[in-house]
């Protein structure tokens, strides 16, 4: 009887407190709202919240140059996921109780694949409701080849591309002559691991794979000394890994702490919280990386470093990821081309649109909504110009460009077989 | 054979670190009965106060100041919180010390940000004290050998042949007879866990900057040690430091000789290039699943000797 | 036969749970009420282990999220015509097989011993499992998980899965069920002697139970409703990843379980409700929403071992002897919750202040709290926080005991009404 009582107490309760919400959905569409899917609570909440904090700056860049459509202002709406795929798919319905028709997001490509997916089914079940998926940072290959879906764009290079970039940098260094792969056994490191594979046979022949491992991810791996030992054991100059986090962090440290005499190119190396772990462990060792932007460059547009400068003086953070420019603008200038914010017309309209980023001209390629855009790789140095800041602190060090990787040598062919509406 | 011998230095080197985070959690289990869920919280608040701590003092303060404040912080939890909990029960103190971790690991967030904090091994040690195998090892890796081999002594001697361990054991065993003959059993239970706390808070100040010091730590580390004192037979010191190096060595043979299930599928007519269920089983090495192997080793442990390998009963 | 008045409550509960989608038009709150269903059976069938069993498991998630890969699996494997096909309505009884199924293997070895032991070798299968799901990609597709399609043909008057609001009546049902047949089973003589093993198994044992076995039943039955729960969600959200099966999962459930009260049938229902509910709504307003949710939790352990549902069933037997004595003890009551509101916003601005300056996004130093614009970086916010906290936390010193004196003041006199 009493149990039944508290029941009957609570579903009430519920309902009552659905009734209080479920009224406040309906709103008038005045700015043009991207709904940024991250997570902005949680153990990874600071790339979420430095995401959001790029996103909203990049969009305020637009805001004061005018807005979009005569105009229109550009708002970011925040959704947490905690980073749990139940709370993107929750996420993505509040998106759709919004009436959000863009969303961006870029960290986890499993929470990617989720949008990619609900996006996909959603806008065939709601075609007058549908969503773009505007992807800043999950560079999970398939999402542009086998995954492709007109829904779907992405402004950063995938890891095939990084990869391409890595390797053809190798290439340029006559030094290198044994490689040893180090990867986290799961897709994204098996994904690096394939593509290494195959772009060191077709680039850089002459370099000897001597060591291919694959480690379990995550922050499980404790003590990196035997891979020091076999690395060693190996001969290796130089290490290629797809690495990130502590899975990184705890690799460098025991590499520098050992004294390994070995050049490390990664794709995570540069990311303020890889930085922030190794701290001054990193420039014992010659560590490279690979992104699209970084301020001690002396070619970098002037634009490009203006913002970047800009950024740093309010936050006091490094601007490390242009890409959340590229991706800020290039959809302003898109709604614009298309003369209003229907996410079909901005969807056809971003299809080969070209934008003028800091190594030179990006484009967002028709066939398969990946953009194509020069990379670069730069070493950890302690001779810079601008050291590397995080939320005020300096970390004494900074990017050095060792080379320019051109446009023709980051594009690869696809296999999509893009479906358009 | 070198590869053997090397890398059962190396096992040991990263043995005793897991040996010193057992030690404290073993010595408050085998003291109070108590499982303490929120040790490897303790563990990384050792890290955190010790970088806090290095920045203006060095870190030979914080060698000294680190363990002793959190094991006062112990002490206080112990004394505040975790006596009150005492009386639902063992199961209700595993589920406060869980919780406990819980609210540490936000503290820490809410204090020191969710980034790593950038907690370097002094320089002063950072010297190459001699090199192997084409390796070099700092004098930092020597000198956390040597502290992970005191504590051991210490506390092996202190527990078995001084009068404040027989006290302790005394306590335990014969709560009613100790505090009869005037101990203050509480008030022993109060410093058992806060030093126990300490010793973790000793291995997050050498290990906090090798392994790196950043809110995930603790989640990252605490099950690891759990099986160490499983395996090792709940409560017994030398259990913990025999798992801790077997673990530890494990866990660099795994690598160093990356077995592989290749030869044995090869055998039954397996290929690598096998789609399905197979194909994932076939590229298997031990290298690519050390990390896992200890949890193998548990429920292999307690399938065939559920008391551990020195425990005096069944867990 | 029943009581008819129960009947009564439970047909208005199961007219509400019909009536309330078609209320409300926001597809958020309909997915927040799908997840409250999947946790309501998901935390019941945690509570026939902790609860009922006296198990304490740190891996249950484990057999919730074995069983939705295989529901993935065979929904999977249906579309394809690999599988024959079963009505998706059907579909939770996989999943509960599944469930059953790895209760039944891991479970044999698991259930050898109770309390502390149990729970270290539930956390180290729930290790070895979460580690699995990224090395194993045929069964757990890896970081990505394994995607699917719920919308498999059309089943019985047009159903489809493809709306929410069909998804939505297919968990109701379930949870209904599946609450049924879990309260049945604790009134049946396995669930008695699942309390005897809880209480005391040396005395189950000499009147010739065996109490591995009663354990392992009970958790075997435990992770089917586990996997029932399991095979909803990967229904629902038509994802399963690898972090269904990992700690985080196992740590949610077991607070929401422990916060709702071990001790009724209802406390992890309305745990489930509870928490479910905050994490959607409130972990959009604070950054520091986990802090609290520890708190709370370690709150409950110290002081409320019976949960909230342990909380309000201390006042039954007032209730049901002399309803007027609650009235008595209002202002008591009401002074403690004054003085703990007084406290607690306190202790919120505090933290949220401290959250801010440490992990925000922007230089400014001002925070909107409580609708009022506080500027960090003065001291004023800081003092005044710290002087409602200590006011506060000075006021509930004084008001507590009075709760504890006008509870058992009014228990007194309830007793003394029945006994005359």
């Amino acid at each position: 009887m009493r149990i039944f009582g508290i029941l009957a107490c609570v579903v009430g309760l519920v309902a009552g407190g659905f009734f209080a919400t479920s009224n406040s959905s309906a709103h008038a569409v005045e700015t043009v709202k991207i709904g940024l899917i991250e997570p902005l609570s949680g153990p990874i909440a600071a790339v979420g919240t430095d995401a959001l904090q790029a996103m909203e700056t990049a969009a305020e860049q637009i805001n004061t140059s005018g807005g979009v459509l005569g105009g229109r202002m550009l708002e970011i709406v925040p959704l947490d996921n905690a980073m749990s795929a139940e709370k993107t798919t929750q996420q993505l319905k509040k998106a759709v109780d919004l009436g959000l028709s863009f969303i961006a997001q870029g960290i986890g490509s499993n929470h990617a694949l989720n949008i990619i997916q609900f996006i996909g089914k959603h806008n065939k079940r709601n075609p007058d409701k549908a969503m773009l998926f505007l992807n800043h940072s999950a560079i999970t290959t398939a999402f542009t080849n086998e995954l492709c879906s007109f829904w779907h764009f992405r402004f950063d290079a995938n890891v095939d591309m990084k990869v391409a970039g890595l390797v053809t940098q190798m290439g340029r260094d006559v030094g290198i002559k044994k490689v040893y792969m180090l990867n986290q056994n799961y897709a994204y490191g098996k994904s690096f691991q394939a593509a290494a594979h195959a772009l060191i046979k077709e680039r850089t022949p002459n370099i000897e794979i001597v060591g291919d491992e694959l480690i379990v991810p995550f922050g499980k791996t404790q003590d990196f000394t035997p891979f020091i030992a076999k690395i060693k054991a190996s001969g290796a100059d130089t290490v290629l890994t797809g690495n990130w986090g502590p899975d990184l962090v705890r690799l460098i440290k025991y590499a520098a702490g050992a004294n390994l005499p070995v050049q490390f190119y990664t794709i995570y190396g540069g990311l303020t919280s890889s930085v922030a772990g190794y701290g001054a462990d990193a420039h014992k060792i010659s560590l490279k990386q690979i992104n699209e932007y970084h301020e001690n460059d002396g070619n970098i547009a002037a634009d490009a470093l203006a913002f970047g400068n800009a950024y740093l003086e309010k936050y006091k953070d490094t601007w490390y990821s242009d890409r959340y420019r590229w991706l800020v603008g290039m959809l302003a200038a898109a709604i614009d081309k298309a003369g209003s914010d229907d996410p079909v017309a901005v969807g056809q309209a971003l299809e080969g649109l070209t934008f003028p980023g800091p190594l030179g001209e990006v484009q967002m390629r028709a066939s398969d909504h990946q953009i194509q855009t020069p990379l670069m790789v730069s070493s950890l140095s302690r001779d810079y110009k601008m050291p590397i800041m995080y939320k005020g602190n300096n970390f004494k060090i900074a990017f050095a460009t060792d080379g320019v990787i051109n446009r023709e040598d980051t594009t690869l062919p696809t296999t999509c077989d893009m479906q358009r509406p | 054979m070198e590869v053997f011998v090397f890398s059962l230095f190396n096992g040991v080197l990263y043995g005793m670190l897991l040996f010193l985070l057992a030690s404290g959690l073993t010595l408050i289990f085998s003291m109070m009965g108590v499982l303490n869920f929120a040790h490897a919280s303790f563990f990384m608040l050792g890290a955190y106060f010790a970088y806090q701590i290095s920045q203006p003092l060095g870190f030979w303060s914080a060698l000294i100041a680190a363990p002793i404040l959190v094991g006062l912080l112990g002490a206080a939890v112990e004394r505040y919180m975790l006596r009150p909990v005492h009386r639902f029960g063992h199961v209700a103190e595993l589920l406060f010390t869980f919780g406990l971790a819980f609210v540490i690991e936000e503290l820490v967030q809410m204090v020191w940000g969710k980034v790593p904090v950038p907690y370097d091994v002094p320089e002063s040690m950072n010297i190459t004290a001699f090199a192997w195998q084409g390796l070099d090892y700092s004098a930092y890796r020597l000198f956390m050998l040597v502290i992970s081999v005191g504590i051991f002594v210490a506390l092996f001697f202190g527990l078995t042949r001084t009068r404040i361990g027989l006290i302790i054991r005394a306590s335990l065993t014969h709560p009613h007879m100790a505090a009869a003959l005037g101990h203050d059993v509480p008030k022993i239970f109060m410093w058992t866990f806060g030093v126990g706390c300490a010793l973790a808070g000793i291995a997050g100040v050498i290990g906090g900057n090798v392994l790196g010091t950043e809110p995930g730590m603790a989640i990252q580390l605490g099950p690891i040690v759990f099986v160490v004192i499983v395996v090792g037979g709940l409560g017994s010191l030398s259990g913990a430091l025999i798992a801790s190096l077997f673990i530890g060595i494990l866990n660099n043979m795994a690598i160093s000789y990356d077995f592989s299930l290749y030869p044995i599928f090869k055998e039954l007519g397996v290929e690598r290039n096998v789609e399905g269920v197979l194909a994932d089983l076939v590229n298997l090495t031990t290298g690519s699943i050390a990390p896992l192997l200890p949890y193998l080793l548990l429920v292999l442990m307690l399938i065939f000797r559920p008391r551990g390998l020195f425990g005096m009963r069944d867990v | 036969m029943p009581d008819p008045r129960k009947l009564g409550i439970g047909a208005l509960i199961v007219a509400l749970l019909i009536v309330l989608p078609m209320m409300i038009s926001s597809s958020f709150a309909l997915s927040v009420m799908n997840q409250i269903g999947i946790a309501i059976i998901f935390a019941l069938a945690f509570n026939m282990l902790l609860g009922q069993g006296g198990m304490l498991s740190f891996g249950h998630a484990v057999y919730f999220g074995l069983a939705g890969f295989v529901t993935a699996h065979v929904i999977n494997g249906m579309h394809v015509d690999a599988f024959p096909y079963i009505p998706v309505t059907l579909i939770p009884l996989v999943g509960g097989i599944a469930g059953l199924f790895f209760g039944i293997v891991v479970g044999f070895v698991s259930t050898r011993r109770a309390g502390t032991a149990f729970a270290m070798i539930s956390l180290g299968f729930a290790e070895l499992v979460t580690g699995l799901t990224l090395i194993i990609v045929f069964f757990f597709g890896g970081e990505e998980g394994v995607q699917t399609d719920r919308w498999v043909r059309e089943e019985w008057f047009g159903i489809t899965y493809g709306p929410d609001i069909q998804v939505y009546y297919l968990i109701a049902a379930w949870c209904v069920i599946a609450a049924i047949l879990m309260y049945a089973l604790t009134r049946t003589p396995f669930g008695r002697m699942s309390n005897a093993v809880r209480d005391n198994p040396e005395r189950t044992q000499f009147i010739g139970y065996n109490t591995h076995r009663l354990r392992w039943l009970a958790f075997a039955l435990s992770s089917f409703f586990a996997g029932l729960a399991g095979a909803l969600h990967a229904i629902n959200v038509e994802h399963v990843g690898f972090e269904t099966v990992g700690l985080g999962q196992s740590a949610v459930i077991l607070i929401m379980v422990y916060i709702g009260g071990t001790g009724h049938f209802a406390g992890p229902i309305l745990g489930a409700i509870l928490i479910t509910l905050l994490n959607a709504y409130l972990s959009d307003v604070s950054p520091a929403w986990y802090l609290y949710l520890g708190l709370i939790f370690v709150l409950i352990v110290m002081f409320a071992p019976g949960g909230l549902a342990g909380l309000i069933m201390m006042h039954e037997p007032i209730r049901r002897t002399a309803p007027y004595l609650l009235w008595q003890m209002a202002p008591a009551y009401g002074a403690a919750l004054g003085t703990s509101l007084v406290g607690l916003a306190g202790a919120i601005g505090l933290i949220e202040m401290i959250y801010f300056r440490s992990t925000t996004v922007s230089l400014d130093s001002a925070l909107v709290l409580y609708g009022i614009e506080l500027d960090t970086g003065d001291i004023w916010p800081w003092l005044i926080c710290a002087a409602l906290g200590a006011a506060g936390g000075y006021g509930c010193k004084m008001t507590y005991p009075r709760v504890a004196e006008a509870y058992s003041a009014a228990m007194h006199e309830a007793r003394a009404l029945v006994t005359t």
